[in-house]
């Protein structure tokens, strides 16, 4: 199995029906989540425990969330930040990242979206840096962008790499059409309404992997969308 | 009609009548003055008449008096006199002439006579003549220089005014620039002008209220979107969902995105109102439609749509996230509202762009089709795409067309309108 390690993570979130979401899909992937819901308990929480990724909502109710990032460089931590946060706003992002936050995600957002984008903080983070995931005999190198499949190079468009790499990062969990569509077209797209043609998309990673000699991990539940999951 | 040619229309009409009825009472009174001034002259003669014939004799005037004194013996004297206009041939002019007699009767030299005095009224008439034009040219010309001056004063009084409509046409509520006042020596013109400057800050004001509410509105929604689409996706994880919960949760999914994408276009709408996006730089639009192109390229071959593209290779400056939008909408309007093996036309020159789709609608309504929220029912979209063109459109002051020509939608963007 690849990234083995067990994820640390704090959701400082006021929202307790997003925080809740977001811990059980997380706690689900096997990770372990801490709770925040104002500025002054994410403070504690820092006070004792490191993490290897903080989910941060800007907009809490006793403070700012830019205070926390403050703090963090203030204390020289490391972990990697992600900001959660309803205000799509060019400024708050430039801000945001400026004061240390390695992504921005705006609400609302799905929790795979979510889940592949704390891998990819984490695995930036971490200081040896694993640049490749492996699945069985399928091998991604992030460098490259490549596809390996028994160590022989798979030709693929970005927009397969993206939603293979995507499925891998959510491994076990079904992925709605929706969030396949809006993780590869991005939220400036009016056309996420169209989700007929990720299919074909599917279809077409799934060939290149069976044609190259890889088992076929796809499965297809109820019309609503697809896992990517042992056999 | 225009206020100053009422005015003066007014002036004109009462002026000429004023002066017509006063120009008939002052002749009126002049002839009747000059009449009893002959009459008195030939009261004169008549005294004149008597002293001769005291002394004898039958007066008979000089030539040049213009007068004749006819003698008419009568009966008996009947001591009454009438004065009275008449026309009589003036044999020293020898021509027919109006003129007043007095008609009297007296014992002359011890005979009753009656006596006929006519004096002619040729001279004193060319009197009123001249003394009528003395007074009717200045008058007139008076009134011209008034009508003259008036039109000038007005014109120059109404020029501020022309300003300030100017400026209330050229107030725009999507810029920035305030409705800018104009400087009013009129003081009513003063008045209407400080109007004009509260009622547009107000409007202003309240439109941006009216943007900061559905600002806020559209982010007060986006917290519950999340944690709607995080419980979906949670559910989707169970292992105990059944065809039915799928569909169920297939509809569900449809539906958030559907309120994400509308509230996500609010919020863009509002952006670009506000003038949030504002990175201009030089783009090659080229390349910038040939980049969208791949990027909705699975879009465009999953349903056999042809594309026909004759791209120029130009550059314009631009803010380069409102072009994305703008390329963006485009590629997906003439995508969404095609048929399945359809067709695309995109042409663009140094001038301008332009989509072209076949379609399953007829000619659409050009004066509607960019409002907020117009869709036809079977459009899964959120009714604001065209409208955030046309936004961008006016942003970046292009212009914005829609035409239906042998069956292909049409929209043309067109960048140096005049």
């Amino acid at each position: 199995m690849p990234y083995l390690h067990i994820m640390k993570i704090l959701i400082i979130e006021d929202e307790p029906g997003l925080q809740r979401s977001i811990a059980q899909y997380l706690l689900s992937e096997g990770n372990l989540c801490s709770m925040a819901s104002t500025y002054i308990q994410a403070l504690e929480r820092l006070g004792v425990y490191e993490y290897d990724c903080i989910l941060l909502d800007l907009t809490l109710p006793d403070g700012e969330g830019l205070q926390i990032l403050n703090y963090l460089k203030r204390m020289n931590r490391n972990e990697g930040v992600i900001i959660i946060s309803a205000r799509n706003s060019i400024d708050q992002k430039i801000e945001g990242l400026s004061l240390g936050a390695d992504d921005y995600l705006i609400k609302p957002f799905h929790l795979s979206e979510l889940n592949a984008r704390i891998l990819a903080v984490v695995r930036r983070k971490s200081a040896h840096g694993e640049r490749h995931i492996e699945f069985n005999e399928i091998r991604i190198d992030l460098d490259a962008k490549e596809v390996l499949v028994n160590g022989k190079v798979l030709y693929m468009t970005k927009k397969e790499f993206d939603l293979l790499l995507y499925f891998v990062s959510n491994k076990g969990k079904v992925i709605s059409k929706s969030a396949a569509v809006e993780h590869i077209w991005g939220d400036d797209s009016d056309m996420a309404d169209s989700f007929d043609f990720i299919y074909t998309h599917i279809k077409n990673i799934r060939k290149k992997l069976t044609d190259a000699g890889s088992r076929d991990y796809f499965q297809s539940v109820y019309g609503i969308g697809y896992k990517f999951t042992e056999v | 009609m225009k206020l100053f040619t009422r005015y003066n229309r007014i002036l004109v009409v009462i002026s000429l009548s004023g002066l017509l009825l006063i120009g008939f009472l002052f002749y009126r009174m002049l002839v009747y003055y000059l009449d009893r001034q002959i009459d008195h002259d030939l009261v004169e003669e008549i005294m004149e008449v008597k002293e001769y014939s005291a002394k004898g004799n039958f007066y008979q005037p000089h030539e040049f008096e213009d007068l004749i004194v006819q003698y008419k013996k009568v009966e008996k004297v009947n001591s009454s006199s009438s004065y009275a206009d008449t026309v009589f041939y003036n044999p020293l002019k020898h021509r027919k002439e109006t003129a007043r007699y007095l008609k009297t009767e007296f014992e002359l030299v011890g005979q009753p006579y009656q006596v006929l005095v006519i004096a002619s009224k040729f001279e004193r008439q060319e009197q009123i003549r001249n003394i009528c034009l003395i007074i009717l040219i200045p008058v007139l010309l008076l009134f011209a220089l008034v009508l003259l001056v008036n039109r000038i004063l007005l014109k120059k009084i109404w020029v501020p005014f022309e300003q300030l409509l100017e400026n209330i046409t050229a107030f725009n509520i999507n810029h920035e620039r305030p409705y800018e006042p104009v400087e009013m020596p009129v003081a009513e013109f003063r008045q209407l002008n400080e109007v004009l400057v509260a009622l547009s800050g107000k409007v202003k004001s309240d439109y941006n209220e009216i943007k900061l509410f559905t600002e806020n509105a559209s982010h007060e929604m986006m917290t519950p979107l999340a944690v709607i689409n995080s419980k979906l996706d949670n559910m989707l994880q169970s292992n105990v969902l059944g065809k039915e919960d799928g569909e169920t949760l297939v509809e569900l999914y449809k539906a958030t995105s559907r309120l994400t994408k509308l509230n996500q276009s609010l919020l863009l709408l509002v952006k670009i109102d506000n003038n949030l996006l504002q990175d201009e730089e030089q783009i090659n639009l080229k390349s910038l439609i040939k980049e969208k192109q791949v990027y909705f390229q699975e879009l465009i071959s999953e349903r056999n749509i042809t594309v026909e593209s004759t791209l120029a290779d130009v550059s314009i400056s631009a803010s380069r996230s409102l072009l994305e939008i703008l390329i963006n909408n485009l590629f997906s309007n003439v995508i969404r509202h095609n048929y399945d093996g359809g067709k695309i036309e995109i042409t663009l020159d140094a001038d301008k762009i332009v989509f072209a789709n076949t379609g399953h609608n007829k000619a659409l309504d050009p004066e509607k089709i960019f409002d907020r929220f117009y869709k036809d029912n079977a459009s899964e979209g959120t009714g604001l795409g065209l409208a955030i063109l046309k936004q961008i459109c006016n942003r970046q002051r292009y212009q914005l067309d829609y035409s239906y020509y042998q069956d292909l939608h049409t929209f043309t963007i067109t960048f140096n309108h005049q």
